[in-house]
């Protein structure tokens, strides 16, 4: 029942969507009166028929109908309602529903935020948004149908992945998708702006917005999948470098830069052609990641539905859908910029110009990082890993760049150089940041060079936010712009000290003993299991003793049984911002005793903190409407 | 069933314990589980991963230096059992396009600076 | 014109895009299960299943012009689908398969083969799974045919199929 209304909710989606380009086509081409009241109205119908049709997918969960294949294949009665829930998005065909939703969401919010918009602007915004909205939906209908029935009705599910049942990773795909997802609101306003030749500073001013809400989003859906990677898979670690981290982070990277480069055509009137390539650069790495993560190219421990006839189909997508943006920027792009424009050295411009340069640097790191391997692959046939290492080695030495840059970027002024006014200024922020580095290098007995950049450079960044925090007495500050860097510095501040003084080690401790390592020592106390409704749990009583203090941990071995897996529960306790974490290994040889991994994780908890940090900034930035004073 | 038979064995066989150095580690975190999806032989729990963790570990005992052991995994399962890339000439671009990038990048921020004689406010 | 131009480069870098990850979609990205092959065996020495203290040592110089190895388990399931490919290639007397019995009890190897026929002409025990890794396998089954200077001709991962049968036949003509 519930499957037949929500397939229904979606063809007549389609079909409102379909009315739209058609009768706007008719205003564009007869140039008829369109009523934009209907128009709009249309568009909201839509998005409400979509957001039904999902509901109804949720209401298959949540009462395990399987007579739906996706519920079938990825539910079970036994699974708590939370998890039902969210099982919705936890395979291909609902969480392609849920990125329709959102692409249809940004819309709807468009037009409920945008009464004062020119309403050419606005009409062909929704109107290209509609196309977008309308390709997803026939994909979706035709390829990766959420309803699809299954006959005979089964009986029961095939269960789901018990790393998927986790609170943090239920939520990782919606907040991820109404950043990245968003973004084709962006791409479609910028579409219009071209087509109707209104693409100026004052297209950016309102612009802005589009880019600060989902940029937000995109930051917390990848800062929780770092957190959840922590917390639940047991290494100790919060980022991999991992392909399908990776393509989330690359239209991260484009949307910061974009979100610096709109200012510049804001304020300076300059950049507009690289500003329109960004947005469109950034909706088509937020698809390419969509490709590639879907597709079964990728080979990683996000292991999705890998199947490669729908990887072909989002690739003819993407390209699509690219081609014809890149065509209308060659057609219709800014050709008042003359070639000739120049940035007068150390402007505010500039900077953001080099912020620029840098961004797209470690853009296309991480994409030569990610594609190198496949694209080998398929040239020579040889399989070659990038890992970490390249990542790490080849961007290290630019985020020291990048920090000193923050730091100055702001304080100079438009269209000037300001420099030379400010430079003692800067000299203190040195002066000082040094000396806080040589005390801590001190106390904490580290002498290597990368602890005293990256120290020296995150503490610059801090100092010249807090100087500014305090000149201007704390009123009318740039908070979305002082809270996303000072929590970008914190986070490089707390990476840096993590890095050098955290531990790990592994070990099989039998029953009764200890190991040690460094001044840590890990006692195996007493282990107990007992049984819950899907699995049996194997528990391990484990005290650490450093110094002074002892905690105890708890980790435990989880067997599941529908599916059959196991998993490895991690025990974490927090002190003065560390952690103590420890894991235990199931191995198929008890006889040598259990193995656990032990990670002291060194300030830690300041990493999570300066995410919140830069999402605050991020949301106070969308929130935003006076401007900034200057310092 | 499975964990009683940790349980037992945890109480009828009593060794010391057993621990894995530094250098171990690092080499176990460059290896690939090739059985597993994306996971280092360090973040691996699989039986393949544990087997040639045990390898690897008598031949440091033995005094192997990283690049022998490296090359003896990648004689035997290629270049993508290691997480990082060999440096070959079909391997050379990755480094390559980078570079071709910062320095482009770098010539057009060459061309379109200009420096004006600095007048205040 | 110049917009012309420019589009019509974008094309044809969007056609290349699409061409290269459409064949990427097609390719296995996994490990590269060929490169043992036109290599050396490496030198390994089993324990026999039969007789404990036989040992069983390769590679085997000048034995015949061909000969493989098969790596098996009686709890592995696709050893069961490609078994009657092995019994073929011993009982039409083409080819001399060596058995490594992988991290599996002698009982149950020995109920395996009594139930599906044995087609091995020596079998040794990898207990530990090591033996296995140094010939560069990392699981079960995987197959070598092996020319009689040692060299790996043809290196096979998973079950063995109708290719692969047909390939060792066209090998040891």
């Amino acid at each position: 029942m519930a499957s037949n209304l929500g397939l229904i909710c979606l063809s007549l989606a389609l079909l409102t969507s379909i009315f739209l380009i058609l009768s706007f086509t008719k205003h564009a081409i007869f140039k008829t009166d369109l009523n934009y009241k209907n128009f709009y109205f249309s568009f909201k119908i839509s998005f409400f028929l979509i957001l039904l049709s999902f509901i109804f997918l949720i209401i298959a969960f949540i009462f395990s109908d399987f007579s739906i294949l996706a519920v079938y294949e990825n539910s079970h009665t036994d699974k708590p309602l939370f998890y039902k829930i969210s099982g919705t998005w936890g395979n291909h065909e609902g969480s392609m529903l849920l990125f329709i939703l959102v692409i249809s969401l940004y819309g709807f919010l468009f037009i409920l935020f945008s009464k004062n918009l020119s309403p050419d602007l606005k009409s062909v915004t929704i109107f290209f948004q509609s196309i977008i909205q309308i390709i997803f939906l026939i994909f979706l209908i035709f390829t990766s149908n959420p309803f699809e029935k299954i006959l005979p009705v089964p009986n029961q599910g095939l269960g789901l992945n018990p790393i998927l049942q986790d609170p943090l990773l239920a939520l990782h795909p919606p907040f991820l998708y109404l950043g990245y997802v968003g973004f084709s609101l962006l791409f479609s306003l910028l579409l219009a702006a071209l087509v109707i030749n209104q693409y100026d500073s004052k297209w950016a001013s309102i612009a802005k917005r589009w880019i600060f809400l989902p940029w937000t989003f995109l930051t917390f859906g990848i800062g929780l999948g770092s957190f959840w990677a922590y917390y639940e898979l047991g290494w100790g670690g919060y980022w991999f470098w991992d392909p399908v981290e990776n393509a989330s982070l690359m239209p991260w990277i484009a949307s910061t830069a974009l979100l610096h480069s709109i200012l510049v055509m804001e304020k300076a009137k300059k950049l507009f052609n690289w500003t329109a390539i960004l947005a469109i650069l950034t909706f088509v790495l937020s698809l390419f990641g969509t490709f590639l993560v879907r597709s079964g190219i990728l080979n990683s421990v996000h292991a999705f539905a890998n199947d490669p006839s729908r990887g072909f189909f989002i690739l003819i997508i993407i390209s699509g859908l690219t081609f014809a943006a890149f065509v209308i920027f060659i057609l219709k792009s800014s050709k008042e910029e003359k070639n000739n424009q120049s940035y007068i050295f150390l402007s505010r411009e500039f900077s953001i110009l080099v912020n620029n340069y840098l961004l797209i640097f470690a853009l296309v790191v991480v994409i030569i990082g990610t594609t190198y391997p496949i694209i080998l692959s398929v040239l020579t046939s040889e399989s070659i890993s990038v890992g970490p290492n390249y990542y790490n080695s080849i961007l290290a030495p630019f985020i020291f760049i990048f920090l000193i840059l923050m730091a100055m970027g702001p304080y100079l002024k438009w269209g000037k150089n300001f420099f030379i006014s400010i430079k003692y200024r800067f000299l203190n922020f040195l002066l000082g940041s040094i000396f806080i580095t040589a005390l801590l290098s001190f106390v904490l007995h580290n002498y290597d060079i990368i602890f005293w950049l990256g120290i020296s450079c995150s503490l610059y960044l801090l100092i010249s936010i807090i100087y500014e925090a305090y000149y201007l007495r704390f009123s009318n500050l740039n908070f979305g712009r002082l809270f996303s860097h000072a929590g970008f510095g914190l986070l490089i501040f707390a990476i840096t000290l993590n890095h050098f003084f955290s531990k790990e080690f592994t070990a099989k401790i039998p029953i009764g003993e200890s190991a040690t390592y460094e001044n840590f020592k890990i006692t195996f106390v007493k282990s107990s299991s007992t049984k819950e409704k899907n699995y049996d749990e194997l528990f391990g009583y484990y005290e650490v003793t450093k110094g002074n203090s002892t905690i105890p941990l708890k980790p435990s071995i989880r067997k599941y049984h529908q599916p059959e897996q196991f998993t490895a529960e991690t025990s974490i306790k927090n002190k003065w911002f560390s952690d103590f974490y420890l894991a235990m290994d199931y191995s198929k040889d008890p006889s040598s005793g259990i193995g656990i991994r032990f990670y002291f994780n060194y300030l830690v908890a300041l990493i999570w903190a300066s995410f919140v940090l830069i999402i605050l900034g991020g949301f106070l930035a969308f929130i935003q409407r006076k401007n900034e004073k200057s310092i | 069933m499975k964990l009683f038979t940790y349980i037992f064995f945890l109480i009828f066989f009593t060794q010391s314990a057993i621990s894995s150095s530094d250098r171990e580690i690092e080499i176990y975190k460059n290896i690939r589980c090739l059985v597993c999806q994306g996971q280092s032989l360090n973040d691996s729990n699989s039986d393949f991963a544990n087997d040639l963790k045990k390898i690897i570990k008598d031949k440091i005992d033995q005094n192997e230096t990283d690049k022998q052991i490296y090359k003896y995994l990648v004689d035997r399962f290629g270049d993508w059992i290691l997480f990082d890339p060999p440096v070959k000439i079909t391997t050379i671009f990755l480094w390559i396009i980078p570079l071709l990038v910062l320095i482009s990048g770098f010539y057009v921020l060459y061309k379109k600076v200009s420096f004006i004689k600095n007048r205040d406010d | 014109m110049k917009n012309q131009f420019k589009i019509l480069i974008l094309a044809l870098v969007f056609f290349i895009f699409v061409l290269t990850f459409y064949f990427a979609l097609g390719t296995n990205n996994k490990n590269n299960t060929q490169v043992m092959v036109s290599k050396k065996l490496p030198r390994i020495e089993l324990t026999s299943l039969y007789e404990e203290e036989k040992k069983i040592s390769f590679p085997k110089i000048n034995f015949k012009n061909y000969y493989i190895i098969n790596i098996w388990a009686s709890w592995c399931v696709p050893c069961r689908d490609e078994h009657p490919f092995l019994m073929k290639l011993a009982n039409e007397n083409k080819v001399k398969i060596f058995g490594i019995n992988y991290k599996d009890s002698k009982m149950n190897a020995l109920t395996f083969l009594k139930e599906l026929g044995n087609p091995f002409y020596e079998i040794g025990i990898d207990s530990n799974g090591q033996n296995s890794i140094e010939l560069g396998a990392y699981g079960v089954p995987e197959t070598y045919l092996i020319d009689n200077n040692g060299i790996i001709v043809l290196k096979h991962v998973g079950p063995i199929n109708k290719d692969m049968y047909q390939k060792i036949l066209d090998k040891i003509k």
